[in-house]
């Protein structure tokens, strides 16, 4: 394309202007926090200038292997069930009335804007036993000592799949709701139970989709840090609680700095794996 | 055959009750006049939803979110705007790692952005200033907005455009005149939408700022862990109505199914 230079510059000059705020405000903090995992604790200033590797040796303790492998299972285990419950839900909704459609994209996304407070919050009141389920249990006469049903792992896990199942139902739902539907009508009118059609075509189709769908959502998780805190207790407290204990409760930024940036070394590798599987995925589409 | 719709039904009966029935509970907690949390109300009453916006302390942390979440969204759609149309003008590796750049933040954990810019707005000076949290919010929540106005720009035709050129419009008149307008309801959509998520955020205004700036989900964080009154109710339920409306709104200009890449046609079932 034949460009003058004089718009060519400007273009340049375009895409500076938000390159600067995000390289400042979003780049250098990370940076910092690098920096910072090296330096000594200081109770008094925060931190004190230094390179030592004490803060990453820390994590190799017992205690903070434990939190890491229970961070992954709550991950997993969240992502899992939020991924299964927002493939079926879509696949179910992508068939219903364009209206109808609309009312679940409305409902996903306000969930999905919905603070975690308020989302946790609203659960505090389900599971407790003035106002909520132990209250109805109790009333009908199948639970004699109604108690709270919180801090609990179960509490925790309603959480996340409250919290995580918009974003899991919104990623999937552009491809579901284009998904070519011939393949299935020919299979059905082959005369495949709907059973085997659902394993045998209609999973593999999105196998790659809930691939991605699963790690997105599993790094989600690993983040989550009000519902562990609100409704989990501390013997589910995951590691973003811990970073937060460690950083801020008990004035040790070198040590939650570095426990942020072997999350974060995760975190990255988490990601290459997606788009590692986005880009097997597009090969495959060229393929056909 | 007939069953199978049946259950599909009852599926998506059971998970919209899921995600309703514990605002419904809260939203009935929130009309009971008594003192303790209590379901299904005895009597009902506006008397917590008065308390709250007559209360000092309520007043100051919505207007704080607030005013975060305002310069939160003119900032976030900001960059979105100027990075989505540098790329739509030409596709450099600038403008092309600007785009990547801005679809970051979204992948990092909350905690560890939290924590990075609590060090750096310590670093800086500005730690626990409102200005810190507007910012970062700005800067961190602009990955939904680029997405959403990057959409709008692949739907702009450029024909438009270049008519505009050959009809002698300066590139400023061109922006201003034919582009921002076809633009406009993808702007508007993510100005809305940063705001809200702004307006709900607690790790990240927490960290920077949570001990002078007490914003609505900090101080409902706050209050749930000293005991909770039904005031928190009313402030859950008066929060969700803010958010849901707004989202109404928008769908009012901008069709939300296609917006999130739903297909375009009416599904034939």
């Amino acid at each position: 394309m034949n460009v003058a230079p004089q718009t060519r510059s400007l273009s340049w000059l375009i895409a500076l202007i938000p390159l600067s705020p995000l390289v400042v405000f979003f780049v250098m903090p990370m940076a910092y926090m690098g920096m910072v995992s090296v330096f000594k604790n200081d109770p008094v200033a925060f931190f004190k200038p230094a390179f030592v590797l004490d803060n990453y040796a820390k994590f190799f303790a017992p205690f903070y292997l434990t939190v890491s492998l229970r961070s992954f299972v709550q991950a997993g285990l969240g992502a899992g069930i939020v991924t299964l419950l927002g493939f079926l839900t879509v696949l179910f909704v992508s068939d219903q009335s364009r209206w109808l459609q609309r009312l679940w994209v409305l409902l996903l996304l306000s969930m999905l804007c919905l603070s975690e407070v308020i989302l946790a919050f609203s659960l505090l009141i389900l599971f407790s036993q003035s106002s909520g389920i132990p209250k109805l249990l109790g009333w009908l006469n199948l639970w004699d000592t109604p108690r709270f049903l919180y801090p609990s792992f179960g509490a925790m896990m309603a959480g996340y799949v409250m919290l995580g199942f918009s974003i899991a139902a919104l990623m999937l739902f552009p491809q579901i709701s284009r998904r070519d539907r011939s393949i299935e009508e020919a299979a059905q009118g082959l005369g495949t139970p709907p059973a085997m059609l659902f394993v045998r075509v209609t999973l593999p189709m999105f196998r790659t989709a809930l691939v991605a769908a699963f790690l997105t959502l599993f790094i989600y998780f690993l983040g989550v840090f009000v519902m562990p805190t609100m409704l989990g207790g501390p013997q589910n407290w995951n590691m973003t609680v811990i970073i937060q204990d460690r950083a801020v409760e008990r004035f040790n930024m070198p040590l939650g700095a570095a426990l942020s940036m072997i999350m974060l070394t995760v975190t990255a590798a988490l990601i290459g794996g997606i788009a590692w599987i986005n880009r097997q995925q597009d090969e495959a589409e060229d393929r056909v | 055959m007939t069953i199978r719709p049946l259950l599909r039904s009852v599926f998506l009966w059971m998970i919209a009750a899921f995600l309703l029935i514990p605002f419904a509970i809260v939203a009935g907690v929130s009309l009971n006049p008594a003192r303790q949390i209590g379901f299904p109300p005895k009597s009902l009453s506006g008397v917590w939803f008065v308390e709250m916006v007559t209360d000092r302390g309520w007043q100051v942390a919505i207007w704080n979110s607030f005013s975060i979440a305002f310069i939160a969204a003119v900032l976030a759609t900001a960059v979105a705007l100027l990075a989505a149309y540098a790329l739509w003008r030409r596709d450099t590796w600038l403008s092309r790692s600007v785009f990547s750049l801005g679809l970051g933040p979204y992948m990092v954990p909350p905690i560890i952005l939290a924590l990075g810019a609590s060090i750096f707005w310590a670093e800086v000076g500005l730690y626990g200033s409102r200005w810190a949290t507007a910012i970062s919010h700005g800067i961190l929540f602009v990955t939904l907005p680029l997405v959403i106005i990057s959409s709008g720009f692949s739907a702009l035709n450029r024909d438009v455009v270049d008519a505009s050129n050959i009809s002698g419009a300066s590139p400023r008149q061109t922006f201003f005149r034919v582009i921002l307008p076809i633009i406009a309801p993808y702007i508007i959509t993510s100005f809305v939408i940063v705001a809200i998520i702004s307006v709900n955020e607690y790790l990240i205004s927490s960290f920077i700022s949570g001990f002078t700036v007490e914003t609505l989900p900090i101080k409902i964080f706050n209050n749930v862990r000293y005991g909770y009154s039904p005031l928190l109710a009313a402030a859950a339920v008066g929060f969700a109505a803010l958010t849901v409306g707004a989202l109404v709104l928008v769908s009012f200009f901008t069709d939300l199914v296609e917006l999130f890449g739903g297909s375009a046609h009416e599904s034939t079932p």
